[in-house]
């Protein structure tokens, strides 16, 4: 069964007829001792890779793929990592995207595909000036 | 913010699905933002104060 109803996806589809360049998504999920919501997050991003050509989910193996875990710094799953024109765009998702969640993959999506940023001159200016390596993470919840 | 500069990875992190994390950073309401295991934001803010707080630069000094 669809998670997105046919509405939701015609509308969908809409926001994301914006991108330009192609986006991949990296699932890093894990079969064994894995959450249940490695399932869901691909079932999403499936749902939403179906809107448009140019979004392409690749699973990664949390266990087995670990150069790549390495590589973009993934220490727990589900995770996604976002890649715009194979560039890694550094943001990335933990848990399934879901409810608020799911607005948020969204975005970061449009962003990797558009390389638009909604935000004020001044903010771009301050983030410019970030000279050292700086984490951010948003804890949130579904609902 | 990752998207604008090299320097920065964000992550957006299910809070109830990675509980020692949450529990780690006193996660007790959401959105709650933490900046290099350190600086805490508690809810939403403006853009701009989002930023000078989650960079650590103060309201007063000028935009570079």
């Amino acid at each position: 069964m669809s998670l997105l109803s046919p509405q939701d996806e015609q509308v969908l589809k809409e926001h994301l007829s914006a991108i330009t360049k192609p986006v991949t998504v990296l699932l890093f999920t894990q079969a064994i001792g894995g959450s249940e919501s490695g399932v869901v997050a691909k079932q999403v991003l499936d749902e939403v890779a179906r809107l448009n050509d140019k979004i392409t989910i690749v699973e990664k193996n949390f266990i087995l793929d670990l150069d790549e875990r390495a590589k973009y710094g993934i220490d727990k799953t589900p995770a996604m990592v976002l890649l715009g024109d194979g560039q890694d765009t550094r943001m990335r998702m933990f848990g399934a995207p879901t409810g608020y969640e799911f607005v948020g993959l969204v975005e970061a999506i449009l962003i990797a595909g558009t390389g638009n940023l909604d935000l004020q001159d001044e903010t771009l200016k301050l983030l410019a000036a970030v000279d050292k390596p700086t984490n951010i993470q948003v804890f949130s919840t579904p609902t | 913010m990752a998207y604008a500069n090299p320097n920065i990875t964000s992550s957006a992190i299910e809070a109830t699905e990675f509980m020692e994390l949450s529990r780690r950073f006193r996660v007790t309401g959401v959105p709650k933002t933490i900046v290099n295991d350190t600086v805490e934001i508690m809810g939403a803010l403006p853009e701009e104060l989002f930023v000078r707080t989650a960079l650590q630069i103060p309201d007063d000094s000028p935009t570079p």
